[in-house]
């Protein structure tokens, strides 16, 4: 009984098609040959163990939200499930769709800069989120209104956390 | 020797200086914030100290609150780690007040390293060279400044004599920016640090970062251990270091630890200190500052002179013991490099990184070296810097190190949270790196991130691996079930995977409700 998935890594959509002949598993990429692989992840949860045709390979796998993340040989591959269309890595802040702006990352909140009622520009800086030292500034995607401020000055923000509701501007 | 140290740091230099410590039959003392309450240097101490909360102002940085557990535990010492308060006179002077003894050098030393035209004058008359300059100079006085500036010769720096932090410098191209500068880097120091007095120094450029471990006794002994490497620098936080570098010769080190004795003695400098230099493309080397403490690449030096304890060192000479092995060589053996793994990612902008570490593996094998404050289940902490661990190889040559640092690299898998281990492999590809053709620029001026081939085999392997997670995560109640029941690899998978996808939640969860208590 096969499964099909469909990924986007750094933007390419794959699929990825896993027929399991029973002692084996038969993987299908894209519309390249089938593969059969001998899989497990006995032992540590996420951690893989693929032989293909004689050849071992490792990789961990973690959830990330909607997303994968797969780490292979000190390389990281984020899959997001679907179509792709999102950049790689970008969230929150200017990747937000309009009415919200989430935060980029994980996080003290060290400063906010708007009040509800506030007009906001596109790229204006609403609040300022330290982590490791660094002062990381989140930009309002677009121009509006603010509706409500979620997060306080001193509080902790988690990554994708709601810090601010607008009312976005029309679009001429 | 002491009884029990308490160690006034955190993250990987603390589990550091608590090994030397267990293995020297010394009790330890942790201290900890609030968000480190579940850190490894707590659950392997002998006593802990809760400091306050997450903020350092309030909790690491606060001298009052770290003499008070060292007096409520019954320590006869404190170790100050790197950072925090380890370069804080004042600090040391609290200990003594206390009764403790601070394992780092005399308050009067610190204090006679910490002003940077002290600093150089006291450098001067120990014979240790100096980057060619002027400190008999001031704002008011333009025509003086003209004339030494003339002697010194452009391109050179105006530099403030107070603080740091990269404030009140300013390169100086041509004579006519010369006044301007001066102004610049007099008011900024003024408002900085209160204190507007500069200095003009020649800009050596290109430079390599040099520096000396040395350490000395309360004996009058100095030993010096060779060079590390440290040109290797973003944003001047240094990313990769080793010992020895390509760049210095049996002569040149001769003289570099000359000079740091010479440095060392100059000062009455007690205990483990770092004496950094520039050095040019012609092996001509001048004084830059003393690190007053322990450093973060100390490991690297510990493996080309036979495993030496630093930390070791640093406890035997706080107690009042000579230094051993005064006459050893100063030639190192083989070849040590040192990776920081941070939590950032470098395909973001070096974006820093936190979150609940979920995956661990930790590379071993001959040569390898791994000192981090990882473990499966730390949430890593917001407030602090982004370093998660040291990752040091030695081999017999600098070909082979970097052989056997890229194998362990590879080998090493954090999940959870972004590292900067695909800049380490790309480094170590570069071809001016391989070389030792690098300065202190060479980073920010020549290296790019390179952006993944699209060919990468590795995406197979993670593509099948993502999609095999995902049939897990979706419930293979139906898929993989055969007329058998279910298949080998989902049954060995299944109750694992359960616990994977749940232990997210669970962790992190219940570390949330006692950090929100």
């Amino acid at each position: 009984m096969a499964t099909r998935h469909r990924f986007s890594v750094a933007g390419v959509l794959h699929t990825v098609s896993v027929d399991d002949a029973g002692d084996r598993l038969v993987v299908r990429i894209d519309d390249r040959d089938p593969i059969e692989v001998d899989a497990t992840t006995e032992g540590v949860p996420g951690l893989f163990s693929l032989v293909r045709g004689g050849r071992p390979s490792r990789a961990y796998v973690t959830r990330d939200g909607k997303n994968l993340r797969v780490i292979v040989d000190g390389r990281s591959f984020v899959l997001s499930p679907g179509s792709g269309s999102r950049e790689r890595g970008a969230a929150g802040g200017l990747a937000d769709p309009p009415g919200k702006i989430t935060a980029p990352l994980a996080g003290v909140v060290v400063d906010v800069r708007v009040k509800p009622g506030d007009r906001i520009e596109a790229r204006q800086v609403v609040v300022v989120v330290e982590a490791m030292k660094m002062q990381n500034e989140v930009q309002a995607p677009h121009s509006g209104t603010v509706t409500a401020v979620k997060v306080q000055q001193g509080g902790r923000a988690e990554k994708g956390e709601l810090l601010v509701e607008y009312t976005p501007d029309a679009t001429a | 020797m002491f009884r029990r140290v308490l160690i006034a740091n955190r993250g990987e230099i603390a589990l550091r200086v608590q090994r030397t410590c267990r293995e020297m039959g010394i009790e330890t003392v942790a201290v900890y914030s609030d968000p480190d309450r579940n850190a490894l240097h707590v659950r392997n101490a002998d006593h802990a100290v809760r400091i306050g909360p997450g903020p350092a102002l309030e909790s690491y940085l606060v001298i009052d609150k770290i003499i008070a557990a060292a007096k409520a535990t019954g320590a006869d010492a404190i170790h100050p780690g790197y950072g925090f308060l380890s370069e804080n006179p004042r600090f040391a002077d609290a200990c003594a007040v206390a009764g403790i003894t601070f394992i780092g050098p005399p308050a009067d030393a610190m204090r006679a390293l910490g002003g940077k035209i002290s600093g150089r004058r006291l450098m001067q008359e120990a014979g240790v060279p100096v980057v060619p300059g002027a400190d008999n100079i001031s704002v008011d006085d333009f025509a003086t400044a003209k004339r030494e500036a003339d002697r010194i010769g452009f391109p050179l720096l105006v530099k403030a004599s107070a603080g740091g932090g990269g404030r009140g410098i300013r390169l100086v191209q041509r004579a006519e920016d010369l006044e301007n500068a001066m102004r610049a880097s007099g008011s900024e120091a003024s408002t900085s640090f209160g204190d507007a007095t500069i200095f003009l120094e020649k800009y050596v450029s290109p430079a390599r970062h040099i520096e000396v471990q040395m350490i000395a006794d309360a004996h009058g002994n100095v030993r010096a251990f060779g060079e590390r490497e440290c040109s290797i620098q973003r944003r001047n936080q240094k990313l990769v270091e080793e010992a020895p570098s390509v760049a210095v010769t049996p002569e040149i080190r001769k003289r570099l630890c000359d000079a740091a004795v010479a440095a060392a003695k100059s000062c009455g400098y007690r205990n483990a200190g770092t004496v950094e230099f520039l050095m040019d493309r012609e092996g001509n080397f001048y004084f830059l500052e003393v690190n007053a403490r322990l450093q973060v690449e100390h490991p690297v030096t510990e493996l080309v002179y036979g495993g030496v304890d630093l930390v070791a060192l640093q406890l035997r000479v706080a107690a009042g013991e000579p230094l051993p092995d005064l006459d050893a060589p100063i030639e190192p053996t083989g070849w040590a490099i040192e990776c920081r793994i941070n939590g950032e990612n470098p395909y973001a902008n070096f974006a820093p990184s936190v979150g609940l570490i979920d995956y661990l593996q930790v590379p071993s094998g001959p040569g390898v070296r791994f000192d981090s404050m990882l473990f499966e289940g730390l949430d890593v902490p917001v407030y602090y810097d982004s370093l998660l661990g040291k990752l040091i190889v030695w081999a017999e040559t600098r070909p082979q190190a970097i052989e056997r640092m890229k194998r362990a690299l590879k080998d090493l898998i954090v999940s959870g949270v972004d590292s900067n281990v695909p800049f380490h492999l790309a480094l170590f590809d570069e071809p001016d790196f391989r070389s030792g053709d690098f300065s202190t620029s060479w980073l920010e001026a020549n290296f790019k991130m390179p952006e993944p081939p699209a060919d990468d085999p590795r995406l197979e392997t993670a593509l099948i691996a993502g999609a095999l997670a995902a049939s897990l995560i979706a419930g293979s109640s139906e898929s993989g079930l055969t007329a058998q029941g279910p298949t080998r690899w989902v049954q060995a998978s299944r109750a694992q995977a359960r616990r994977g996808i749940r232990v997210e939640g669970g962790v992190r969860g219940w570390r949330r409700g006692i950090a929100s208590r």
